[in-house]
């Protein structure tokens, strides 16, 4: 077997896996199964870009997440009623428009394949690629770099001052209150 | 037989499964889950092209980081929203939140 | 991709270092505890205690829980064994002689070390039963809180070597071992690295005040692949952290291969030492320290190196 060979059937393999545990997501009854099959998706994706030569990007996908889906887990156990699976479980509304919709973009998007006439231009040396990314993440395009690092920071402060119990006006479980509008009430609460 | 067709054929798929899911999941959670599923399929179309059409430009992976990077602070902010949700109006599911002003 | 030994030759090889290891930590635990413990070192009893606790285990009755996972209740020793595997697959015995070199090692070995985190957290949920969980969701927090300390500790390694496979930070390790170059790199390392594989001081998702966490209600050879995948993984850590910081197979007179074993059973001895010699920590202060003291420490660690080199 070839190694072009054997990259093709990798990639039809994680293609179908991706596609199919995507899927899957959707039609478990087990939350933390849903979870799971997510990460099959992403890890598949993964590996597809890992052939096609982006193999830091891939990596770093896989890597991150593991830990993302991890947290959608345990936000599963906190928010739906049944993560177990252990009664059957079929919450879904608008279900003919969400099948149409997801039909019609899927068919938008595989049709582009074929109508557009895309630029012939391969990916040469795929052996340069993470070379290449580390001199332009901090060369050309370290603005965009030292932005999204400084979203990730205002994403993290933001998150932990949204969810903390303890809110701007004291903690949740001592019946915290907003102070008054009006400045007179001000002064006397 | 991987070209760029082929690539756009699965991010269709993954995105038309993420469309499926976000139109149609009651759970917030779930909800997002198919707000990342869409993602996924952008960020492999993405790649496809890079590999196939761009001659590898380092900057089409640098788009790349700053899909996943969306990605990222969608799903944190993503979660505590639907936290803040629950603890004000009580909704773990979307049928709940019917009346935009409490 | 540089080329790899063949698929042939590797997976038994690599099969084979994983059985080999996992008897070595045992043999190491049940000496250190002796030795810890004042008694005296019987090596007859020492060395033979592993194979019979193995053979008692495979013979024990199996028991189930009501409405396990039971699909998840499979995989999860069985993916961290495989991520065990993996791990060790990149450990360099020489220049050419490895079994897996991907162009960015480390961060294939990173995403080995995130998936603990899964193997764990579906250990914890499959039994269906209340001390499991509580376990996994004890090292959820832990794991998810030395994620950045492990992946900044580590990467302060790639910069003497401006590359992330594995075999060219060994190589940049020729004139002068990291241990030396980055002085807090490798307690950092040990540090996260006994967190990120669940041993001794950092075992809380199979704690014994938990009675046995996780593992709880693993009963049989479940139980025995689910500990040997524990101390495979603590020797895949052992020995990346023998690679990364103490020179790989760089030495005198013996050949690389067995300076590597040597080193790696250097850090072995030192990380179970550590699980006979400190309590356990508690999670809630653990976490305080690994987001405040550990994340800075190793922010450090990388700004001091990165000045050097410049």
């Amino acid at each position: 077997m070839t190694d072009a060979l054997v990259a093709d059937v990798l990639f039809g393999a994680f293609a179908l896996g991706s596609v199919i545990t995507g899927w899957r997501v959707f039609r478990t009854d087990s939350m933390m199964r849903a979870a799971f099959f997510l990460l099959a998706s992403f890890a598949a994706v993964g590996g597809m870009l890992v052939i096609l030569g982006a193999e830091f990007l891939g990596m770093v996908l896989i890597l991150m997440m593991a830990g993302e889906m991890l947290v959608m887990a345990i936000v599963m156990v906190m928010f739906m009623m049944n993560p177990a699976g252990l009664n059957p479980m079929w919450m879904v509304h608008q279900h003919r428009v969400a099948v149409a919709a997801g039909v019609s973009s899927f068919l938008a998007i595989a049709s582009l394949g074929f109508l557009v006439d895309f630029r012939e231009d391969p990916n040469v040396q795929p052996e340069m690629a993470t070379v290449e990314l580390g001199i332009e993440l901090l060369g050309d395009s370290m603005l965009v770099f030292q932005t999204a690092g400084v979203l990730l920071l205002a994403t993290m402060i933001g998150a932990v001052a949204i969810a903390s119990s303890r809110g701007r006006f004291g903690a949740a479980e001592e019946g915290s209150e907003e102070p008054a509008l009006d400045p007179e009430d001000r002064a006397a609460s | 037989m991987i070209t760029v067709e082929f690539v756009l054929i699965v991010a269709g798929a993954l995105f038309g499964v993420g469309v499926y899911g976000a139109l149609s999941q009651q759970s917030f959670v779930m909800l997002m889950m198919g707000l990342e599923l869409m993602i996924n399929g952008a960020i492999l179309a993405l790649v496809g092209f890079w590999a196939f059409s761009a001659g590898g430009n380092p900057q089409g992976q640098m788009l790349a980081i700053v899909f996943m990077t969306v990605m990222a602070v969608e799903m944190a902010i993503g979660f505590t929203l639907v936290t803040n949700v629950y603890r004000v109006r009580r909704a773990d599911i979307t049928e709940k939140l019917r009346r935009l002003r409490g | 991709m540089r080329p790899a030994a063949p698929l042939e030759l590797a997976v038994p090889l690599v099969g084979i270092v994983v059985v080999i290891g996992v008897y070595v930590v045992a043999v190491l635990d049940q000496a250190i505890s002796e030795l810890v413990g004042g008694g005296t070192l019987r090596w007859r009893r020492v060395a033979f205690d592993p194979l019979r606790s193995a053979a008692h285990l495979v013979t024990q009755q199996r028991r189930t829980t009501e409405r396990p996972d039971t699909p998840g209740w499979i995989l999860a020793p069985a993916l961290l064994s495989a991520l065990a595997a993996l791990a060790l697959a990149m450990v360099p015995l020489g220049p050419t002689t490895v079994a897996a070199d991907p162009e960015t090692g480390f961060v294939v070995f990173s995403a080995a070390i995130a998936f603990v985190m899964i193997a764990v957290y579906l250990h914890g949920w499959s039994p269906n039963s209340l001390f499991a969980l509580h376990g996994a969701y004890r090292f959820g927090a832990q794991a998810l809180s030395l994620q950045i300390p492990f992946l900044l500790a580590m990467l302060a390694t790639t910069l003497p070597a401006e590359s992330l496979s594995i075999v060219d930070i060994v190589q940049a390790q020729e004139s002068l071992w990291n241990v030396v170059r980055q002085p807090l790199g490798l307690p950092l390392y040990l540090v996260v690295g006994v967190g990120a594989s669940f041993w001794g001081p950092m075992n809380l998702p199979d704690a014994a005040d938990l009675a046995g966490g996780t593992g709880v209600e693993d009963s049989g050879v479940a139980r025995l692949l689910w500990k040997s995948a524990r101390s495979a993984m603590l020797v895949a850590v052992a020995a990346m952290g023998a690679t990364g910081f103490l020179g790989g197979w760089w030495g005198p007179w013996l050949p690389g291969a067995v300076w590597v074993i040597l080193k790696t059973l250097v850090l072995l001895v030192v990380l179970i030492a550590a699980g006979h010699l400190f309590a356990r920590v508690r999670v809630e202060a653990f976490v305080v320290v690994a987001w405040a003291l550990l994340i800075p420490l190793a922010l450090l660690n990388i700004f001091v190196s990165g000045a050097v080199l410049l």
